[in-house]
């Protein structure tokens, strides 16, 4: 079975065989080598890959994982074949048009354009503070602001959409 | 000696004051927020006082909330720790006029320290190195425009009022001096109710050294040696090390001189930081940042001295410990500060529930750290959660230390620094001791493929599978087991175990 992997942006492939309760894994085309077992029911597991043992944890749902390996933590999405082909027509969607979502937490300190203004790409759209520190957020394209979906002095949670523009 | 002390702060820093002090026989006052009840530095105090509150704001900024715990519970002196209002004169004074001890500077020293204007003037009065800038700060764009025609481009603008890196912009040419104008005044008014700017030229590729000084109340004064702090980004430090690996024993000298003349400037008492920034073996005051530093557990480990005791010591009006003659820095110290941030996504905040923590140990491995299972990592404080600090007997032993200890390190559920770290530590001119502050934005960081990455991704799909067997199974058995009462309820925590997923 093939399963389309992104780890924080970056594209794999991996394969899963089953031969027989005798299971084989490639990724990106290569045979990779992988024992695993659970430690504790809570999350740690021991990981025994091409002679080396890694202590990881990994947390979350099926889809959406994120995996901490050697230091570092890794945000892993997974999907299958079926499941991709339903997202490709979503994100496809999502693309279209110029809707500017924040990419981290965090507070609203000034809107700097309002409905109905035109903008040019580049052109500072609010101020926000994430850390006790100021952030300008510029437009992506240029054209005309559609919606202001935040206000003022509003908590925003990564994700959340910020302005919509309409591209001319 | 004091009996009981109020630790006015949170987070990693009340545990390290909370640490010395019980070795002391001195017991801890913590004080907490509505969001800390549950904190470590709130369960290992001797006694916990509740604020009430959560942003600062409401809570660990609220002096009267703080002398308040202190008069409740009969503390005799107040540490402020870093941050928060650790460099707030008026604070001090409150607390001295309440007859409590101030575990800091005389608040004159804070004052005058804090005002980056006046602290200048007094340090050309006292012949102390400085950069090529302004004495008096501007209100506007065009009056910074104007002073810029003075000092020349590349220049720097921060607070006035500043500290921590806030309300600091690096304005390269006059085209970029409106915006950055605006957005350095929000912050250094949102963060300290003063927006007013100084101006002052960019020095290209400098390092930053800073040296530890300690004056008591009796004129002794000593400096314990320079931590190098270039590997900084957005000038929040994120690794430090002692001693600096371009620093001679001469040049020590000459920056310990400097840092104490310095001190006795502003009449100076107590735990400071003189910082500087080198240019070659040319080096400026910067600041001096008149409290215990984040660093400072570098220091504790090549001198073999506790800082937080000295620092108790002193305010309790006892004399130096030693001399300058008497201390020597001993093999490397690196610190390597641990952060809730997203270092792929350029070092956004990070936010979340710590999971499957396994913190490092083993030979020569201190680890100040907030950090339990189930802490939620949110926005309402500093994103410091963990400093990693090592011992080795040269340099390069202590960066594979660090190294070391940094892949021991587990954080679940919370994206961290450490993966910068790692890279740093990994980088050639790193190892070799050749960078500047401007290092760290230098390096490429979001697009590094880590070694594990095709591991990661193969164990995202066998850990999948694995689930869904594994209900698969459960649930098939687990319809058998329906036939007796004690399956049943087997059952029932299976199902609410798998629902909180």
């Amino acid at each position: 079975m093939k399963y389309f992997v992104d780890i924080d942006g970056r594209p794999h492939e991996v394969e899963l065989e089953d031969h027989l309760g005798q299971v084989s894994v490639r990724v990106d085309g290569e045979t990779l080598d992988l024992e695993y077992s659970e430690v504790d029911g809570l999350g740690q597991f021991l990981v025994l890959s091409e002679g080396r043992s890694y202590g990881v944890s990994i947390d979350g749902n099926t889809r959406e994982l994120s995996i901490s390996i050697t230091g570092s933590l890794f945000g892993v999405h997974v999907e299958d074949e079926r499941e991709r082909a339903a997202g490709a027509a979503e994100r496809s969607a999502e693309k279209l048009g110029g809707l500017i979502k924040s990419v981290m937490p965090g507070i609203v300190v000034q809107l700097l354009v309002e409905e109905g203004q035109k903008v040019q790409q580049g052109q500072p759209l609010l101020i926000l503070e994430a850390m006790k520190m100021q952030n300008e957020i510029a437009a992506t394209v240029s054209g005309v602001v559609r919606s202001v979906f935040v206000e003022s002095g509003q908590a925003l949670a990564s994700g959340e959409k910020l302005v919509q523009i309409e591209e001319s | 000696m004091f009996k009981r002390i109020l630790i006015a702060n949170r987070g990693e820093i009340a545990l390290r004051v909370i640490r010395t002090a019980r070795e002391m026989g001195v017991e801890c006052v913590s004080v907490y927020s509505d969001l800390d009840v549950h904190s470590l530095h709130t369960r290992m105090g001797h006694l916990a006082v509740p604020l009430g509150g959560d942003l600062p704001a409401t809570s660990y900024l609220v002096a009267e909330k703080i002398l308040a715990a202190a008069a409740k519970t009969g503390a005799e002196a107040i540490h402020p720790g870093y941050g928060f209002l650790s460099e707030n004169a008026e604070f001090a004074r409150a607390v001295v006029k309440r007859g409590l001890t101030w575990i800091g500077p005389p608040p004159g020293a804070i004052e005058l320290m804090g005002d980056k204007i006046a602290s200048r003037r007094a340090m050309l009065a006292a012949g102390v190195p400085l950069v090529p800038g302004l004495t008096d700060p501007v209100t506007d764009v065009d009056a910074a425009l104007e002073a810029a025609k003075e000092i020349g481009f590349p220049i720097m603008i921060k607070a006035a009022a500043g500290g921590g890196g806030k309300g600091i912009r690096i304005v390269r040419d006059g085209a970029e001096m409106a915006s950055a104008f605006r957005t350095a005044s929000g912050e250094a008014t949102s963060a300290f109710g003063d927006g007013r700017l100084y101006l002052e030229r960019f020095l290209e590729n400098p390092r930053h050294i800073e040296v530890q000084v300690m004056f008591d109340e009796h004129g002794g004064a000593v400096h314990y040696g320079e931590r190098e702090c270039s590997i900084q980004r957005r000038h929040q430090k994120l690794l430090e090390e002692s001693p600096g690996p371009t620093v001679d024993a001469d040049l020590r000298a000459r920056l310990g001189e400097v840092a104490l003349r310095v001190g006795a400037a502003a009449g100076y008492v107590g735990a400071g930081t003189v910082e500087f920034l080198m240019v070659g073996d040319e080096f400026f005051f910067l600041e001096m940042n008149t409290r215990l530093q984040v660093e400072h557990p570098v220091t504790e480990m090549v001198t073999g001295i506790d800082l937080v005791r000295d620092q108790l010591e002193i305010a309790a009006g006892e004399k130096l410990a030693r001399a300058q003659a008497d201390i020597e820095l001993r093999g490397h110290a690196i610190e390597v500060r641990i952060n809730a941030e997203d270092v792929s996504a350029g070092f956004l905040p990070a936010t979340g529930t710590i999971r499957n923590l396994r913190l490092p140990a083993g030979p020569w491995v201190r680890v100040d750290s907030c950090m339990y299972n189930g802490l939620e990592v949110g926005l309402s404080y500093d994103p410091l959660l963990a400093k990693i600090i090592v011992w080795g007997a040269d340099r390069g032993k202590a960066i594979e230390r660090c190294r070391r200890a940094l892949e021991e390190l587990n954080v679940g559920g919370v994206r961290t620094s450490a993966p910068a770290l790692l890279a740093v530590l990994r980088e050639p001119e790193f190892r070799a001791g050749n960078f500047s502050t401007q290092f760290l934005e230098g390096l490429d960081l979001t697009s590094r493929e880590g070694p594990e990455e095709r591991l990661v991704a193969a164990l995202a799909v066998v850990h999948r599978r694995a689930g869904a067997r594994r209900r698969a199974l459960s649930m098939d058995s687990g319809g058998r087991q329906g036939w007796l009462a004690r399956g049943r309820a087997h059952q029932a925590r299976q199902d609410s175990w798998e629902g909180g997923r």
